[in-house]
């Protein structure tokens, strides 16, 4: 495992403006940092804004955070039985998208068995309604993993609310080095979360390795505008609207910049594909949401 | 002859799972348009984990892998056929697929390399069955040579060709309608059509046809006609064994070859006709030409 961090370490450094630095310089939106130091603001800002994370989510994209973690879910398209592990997972979008996909997959299911046993008796009925009652997950899991203690405490709170327990756990821990053996996972997602890693090769290594063979890897992640047009208004509202919005919402406006600057350092499409690809995952493809705005990575472990 | 383009290969480094798996799902080799040249692995090998070394991250392309690694496209397609058979039970669908990719030791999320729809699984059983089908003929061919078996008349040897194509539909008979609506998706047309056509040139190859001129179209046009339609009636067959499908079928080419029969009937008649009536027009005219003199 070490010789393959050298080898993508020493791959990565014409990346070395993007912040996969061989050295100790690293970016913290458009400020120069080391990578302690990054990491500390980094779980700062995140400390900050954890318990209006989803208020300001909304007010930013003007909602359409929720459309894009539901495309994410679909394109994943998990059937009853998905071992899932949602990376930076925090405040559990992703998860509990997850977990009513399978549900809904898992009555469609139970529908048709039914439909099929046309003849059953009473007692036949009876029993597969028991058994299939304690199962309507179908065995799935999903496991959320963030750094930020903060986060996890919001997600736990936001799953009491709105009634979700079962199939979901909690934990702490770092998408560079994730507290979890190989071969687990049928499906890693890290959606808005990859940007906030120090090391992306490790983040993405660490992927490959709790995977499963088979398994699928998913990022969704703010990207690039390639549109000249689109791409003027969207810095235009990034940089005068969102921190504004941070500080009347959030009273925090330097999170916020940070934010939109980090927007603007991570790489773009094709440079994120090579560098999955470099983790050894295969069929790697992405796919545009308006016009670059946001992007999904997916790429498979085979 | 499938129309995807797959992105250059690389040598995928199969975990032993993968490479350990036996055979048995694996039906027999087909002569595809596979861009690798390298043979399958062989079903005993040692199911040991090798070292994971760093593999290329770029297109290693020529076919010159090592016997140990399977490009993607191989992969899919043992997962395709893995899936094949949860097809009864699932339909043309992702959870078949998923099932598939389960029995060779597979994430179920390995299904996500293929449309939800299905579309990849219908045609990867499509083209299989239409190489066996081309196997079958090349067989009967050979033996024919060898002066083994009698050569065929041309309408018993169309009607063999397509039942035993359409045969290899009956394990899956039942989700065939669903199959056929997704083959009929617009982007799936092309797809499909170069499979069928290919398939109908392959029966009249090797039922002997040479023609070069006009003819080569109407055959195969007429081919075409026959087994789709015998396809449909084929759907909602109930007897046993399909019996009126088959006769069904044989009728289709009775009339088939009826028709060419009359087709040329016709001509010559038609040449009949227009003789006479020059006859009749040089008759006159000279009758006349007496009667002015």
């Amino acid at each position: 495992c070490r010789g393959r961090a050298l080898l993508s370490r020493v791959r990565g450094a014409p990346r070395a403006l993007r912040g996969l630095a061989a050295g100790p310089e690293m970016h913290f939106g458009f400020q120069s940092v080391t990578e302690e130091e990054r990491r500390e603001k980094i779980y700062q800002v995140f400390e900050s804004v954890a318990k209006k994370y989803d208020v300001m989510n909304d007010s930013m994209t003007l909602g359409i955070h929720r459309v894009w973690k539901d495309i994410l879910v679909h394109k994943m398209n998990p059937c009853p039985g998905t071992l899932l592990l949602d990376v930076a997972g925090g405040t559990g979008d992703i998860a509990f998208r997850f977990i009513n996909y399978v549900r809904s997959v898992r009555e469609q299911q139970l529908q048709r068995k039914l439909k099929r046993h046309q003849n059953l008796s009473w007692q036949e009925i009876f029993e597969n309604y028991q058994e299939d009652k304690c199962n309507s997950l179908g065995d799935s899991q999903v496991v959320v993993c963030d750094i930020n203690r903060e986060m996890l405490k919001v997600g736990k709170q936001k799953a009491q609310q709105l009634g979700y327990s079962e199939g979901l756990s909690w934990v702490l821990g770092n998408a560079e080095e994730l507290p979890f053996d190989d071969d687990k996972f049928d499906v890693y997602t890290i959606a808005f979360g990859i940007r906030n890693v120090t090391r992306i090769d490790l983040a993405l290594q660490e992927a490959y390795r709790v995977l499963k063979p088979g398994g699928r890897f998913l990022c969704l992640e703010f990207s690039h505008v390639n549109n000249p047009l689109l791409s003027r208004l969207y810095d235009l509202y990034s940089f005068q609207v969102i921190p504004v919005l941070g500080e009347v919402i959030a009273g925090d406006w330097k999170s916020y910049q940070y934010l939109v600057e980090s927007i603007r350092q991570f790489p773009p499409q094709e440079e994120l594909k090579a560098m999955i690809e470099d983790a050894g995952f295969f069929k790697v493809d992405y796919e545009n949401l308006n016009f670059g705005i946001v992007a999904i990575h997916s790429g498979f472990k085979l | 002859v499938r129309c995807q383009h797959y992105p250059p290969l690389r040598a995928l480094q199969a975990s032993a799972v993968l490479r350990g798996v036996s055979d048995e799902h694996k039906k027999e080799p087909f002569t595809s348009s596979s861009q690798q040249q390298f043979d399958p692995h062989p079903a005993g090998h040692q199911p040991e984990q090798e070292p994971q070394g760093p593999h290329p991250s770029y297109t290693g392309q020529g076919g010159q892998e090592s016997e140990d690694y399977e490009s993607e496209e191989q992969l899919q397609r043992r997962i395709l056929t893995a899936a094949l058979e949860f097809v009864p039970e699932h339909g043309w669908t992702a959870e078949a697929i998923a099932e598939g990719a389960k029995t060779l030791g597979l994430s179920v999320a390995a299904a996500g390399m293929f449309h939800s729809d299905g579309s990849e699984l219908i045609l990867h059983f499509v083209s299989e069955c239409n190489a066996k089908l081309s196997e079958l003929l090349e067989k009967e061919q050979k033996l024919v040579q060898l002066g083994e078996a009698e050569k065929k008349p041309t309408d018993e040897f169309l009607r063999d060709a397509v039942e035993a194509r359409l045969r290899m539909l009956i394990p899956y008979i039942e989700k065939w309608p669903q199959a056929l609506s997704v083959l009929l998706l617009p982007r799936n047309i092309p797809s499909s059509l170069s499979l069928l056509t290919s398939m109908i040139d392959d029966i009249w190859h090797y039922a002997g046809d040479q023609s070069t001129d006009f003819n080569w179209y109407t055959r195969r046009a007429v081919l075409t006609g026959i087994y789709n339609t015998t396809e449909l009636v084929m759907l909602q067959d109930s007897s046993p064994d399909f019996e009126d499908t088959w006769r069904f079928l044989e009728n289709r080419v009775a009339d088939a070859m009826n028709m060419s029969n009359t087709a040329s009937q016709v001509q010559s008649t038609g040449e009949a006709v227009v003789q006479g009536l020059m006859g009749a027009a040089v008759t006159v005219s000279n009758g006349g030409i007496e009667c002015l003199s």
